[in-house]
């Protein structure tokens, strides 16, 4: 901001700078409530399949009335729910049709913050953005680039696309699974348990792309599978997580 | 500099992680784990738990008085007991006056980050009220705990 | 034998003022931040999609979002003491500064004001004058009757505290999202957990 160095500086620079001091303007909170909130979806999702599944079969009114009256006077005792590892354990036993209502909950979880989030990305005077006349690239690198690190504070680490409106955006070093290891050797079992900690962002990704027009009934479709990191760097046993990749097909609607 | 072995006890008195080091040439060797360890730690948690209460009743009113090192003729344990009843003790030689910025790092930057932040791994390891009161057996096993520990501590083994 | 104690008790965080400058100093140069907004608007999302899993039936949805809340709240202890290095608190009063000028502070970026202890002092009410969790959230109707929006922070503190030996009851008494004039949560004291010993020792 020194004046002397300003002549030096283009208008977009500037326009950079002036943005950047806005964001870090904002108000703040500590990323790790961020961090432990998402971690905490998975097996939220988890624990409301349980009680949805369990209130369909049976229940006597009586008891449930009376409970439900205690309730709401004092909401007290975590009602004996399971702790987070417990309920994510139970993912891996539940059947593909309960895996798959727990995804859906999820990935519909995170269209809603999509669509919230694009409102905030725009509104924001980005100087990187221009929402004229974008085409299905520049969405794509929107959601590479600004999208995730207004959610991840990184980039996507690579940008691929077969030219026939499918795009994978590979992410090396996905953070909400940083810090997951199960045992001592990475397993076909922490994989499954992987999955789905990645409906939030495919449901982020749809939700982002309605709000800028794609919005016809399954135009798009977001899926993502755990990956080899690029070139085997001898990360087997270093503890980092898998690589993940974004899958991103958008149907063409003309 | 050596570190004999390290320890971790948590709130039910369970002893949830040990490594002890045998030959002071190599940091790979020793026991993880280990069954072999289980009466030790027994008697490490006595010993650890009646000094802890002998130097709080010697306290007085004046509140916390945490016993931060025992010596021995052989050995120096070092002990970071946190608000929530977790223990972390390392045991070395006796040329070691404090390891107390030792015991944080293990605590903040390795358990906390890789037991507390890790949504895969119980953060309470006594599942049932029979493994409470030190009758538990589960120990951490994930890799990134495992590795950390040995990346950090294993140079100071000799 | 010879036993070495820590003579130093707790250096500079015993009066409120110095626990609020060691608490603002954590949270300026100790702590990676994100956008609020962010926070609130995926708070937001997950508390809009429960509102539809349950039907609307916000009685559950204010269960769930305790019991969230609590498994959240015995992890995110051992991160808060690992940044402190707190020692557990001699008095429930001093845990309410604790709560209010270290916790909320070093993470939300908020200091609730403590109030209306109870006669015996086992219970006082935390003000949120700012709630991250809420800002710019306005309820529906039917919500507004029933929703406690931001009780995830009840079941935080409910595990929070279990995890050093206090067993309390938390639960919301008022929020602004409802009409109310103060957004008030109220913590109770029931016990003072006793630390476990071995089997066969007592």
């Amino acid at each position: 901001m020194d004046s002397n160095q300003t002549p030096e500086m283009s208008e977009h620079q500037r326009q950079q700078l002036q943005f950047q001091l806005f964001q870090e303007s904002l108000p703040k909170v500590n990323e790790m409530v961020y961090w432990m909130l998402l971690n905490e979806t998975v097996p939220l999702a988890i624990s409301v399949e349980n009680n949805l599944s369990k209130s369909s079969t049976s229940e006597p009114e009586a008891s449930q009335s009376l409970e439900r009256e205690l309730d709401s006077k004092l909401t007290l005792s975590p009602t004996n729910d399971l702790p987070s590892h417990k309920l994510l354990q139970q993912y891996l036993t539940a059947d593909e049709e309960k895996q798959a209502k727990i995804k859906q909950r999820l990935s519909n979880t995170g269209f809603l913050l999509g669509q919230k989030l694009s409102q905030l990305l725009i509104f924001s005077n980005n100087p990187n953005i221009s929402f004229k006349n974008m085409d299905l690239l520049t969405v794509m690198k929107f959601v590479c680039r600004d999208v995730w690190r207004q959610m991840y504070g990184k980039q996507i680490d690579n940008l691929k696309t077969n030219h026939r409106g499918t795009f994978y955006l590979l992410d090396y070093n996905y953070k909400p699974i940083e810090s997951f290891a199960l045992e001592e050797n990475l397993s076909a079992q922490e994989h499954t348990l992987i999955e789905p900690y990645l409906e939030i962002p495919c449901g982020v990704i749809r939700g982002v792309l309605e709000s800028l027009g794609f919005q016809e009934e399954g135009q798009v479709v977001c899926n993502a599978t755990i990956v080899e990191p690029p070139e085997s760097s001898g990360t087997t046993i270093t503890g980092t997580p898998p690589a993940i990749s974004f899958n991103v097909q958008v149907l063409s609607t003309q | 500099m050596a570190i004999y072995s390290f320890w971790v006890f948590d709130r039910h008195c369970n002893c949830i992680f040990d490594r002890e080091w045998t030959l002071k040439s190599n940091q790979s060797s020793g026991t993880t784990n280990s069954k072999l360890n289980e009466d030790t730690a027994k008697l490490l948690y006595g010993m650890v738990y009646s000094l802890r209460s002998i130097s709080q009743k010697l306290a007085g009113n004046e509140a916390h008085n945490e016993i931060r090192t025992i010596a021995t003729g052989k050995y120096r344990a070092h002990i970071l007991c946190t608000a929530s009843g977790l223990w972390f003790i390392l045991l070395s030689d006796l040329k070691q006056e404090d390891l107390s910025h030792v015991l944080r790092y293990l605590y903040g930057e390795i358990y906390v980050k890789t037991v507390a932040h890790n949504w895969l791994s119980p953060i309470d390891f006594a599942e049932s009220e029979a493994e409470k009161r030190g009758q538990g057996f589960r120990k951490i096993r994930n890799r990134n705990f495992l590795l950390r520990v040995e990346q950090f501590l294993g140079p100071m083994v000799n | 034998m010879s036993s070495s104690t820590n003579n130093t008790p707790v250096p500079s965080t015993s009066s409120k003022k110095s626990l609020k400058v060691f608490s603002d100093d954590i949270w300026k140069n100790k702590t990676a931040k994100i956008n609020a907004e962010l926070f609130t608007l995926t708070y937001g999302s997950i508390v809009s999609q429960l509102c539809t899993d349950y039907e609307r039936d916000f009685a559950k949805v204010n269960n769930q979002l305790y019991s969230m809340g609590y498994n959240i709240g015995v992890r995110l202890i051992e991160d808060f003491l690992a940044r402190t290095a707190l020692p557990r608190c001699d008095s429930l009063a001093r845990t309410s500064e604790v709560i209010t000028i270290c916790a909320f502070k070093v993470f939300l970026n908020v200091t609730p004001q403590v109030g209306n202890w109870s006669s015996n002092k086992d219970s006082f009410s935390l003000f949120l004058e700012e709630n991250p969790l809420s800002e710019f959230v306005e309820l529906p109707m039917d919500a507004a009757k029933e929703l406690w929006y931001s009780n995830i922070l009840c079941g935080v503190l409910k595990g929070a505290l279990e995890m050093v030996q206090m067993d309390c009851d938390v639960w919301f008494v008022n929020d602004v999202l409802k009409g109310d004039q103060t957004t008030e949560l109220r913590i109770k004291l029931n016990r003072v957990l006793k630390d476990e010993i071995p089997a066969g020792e007592d």
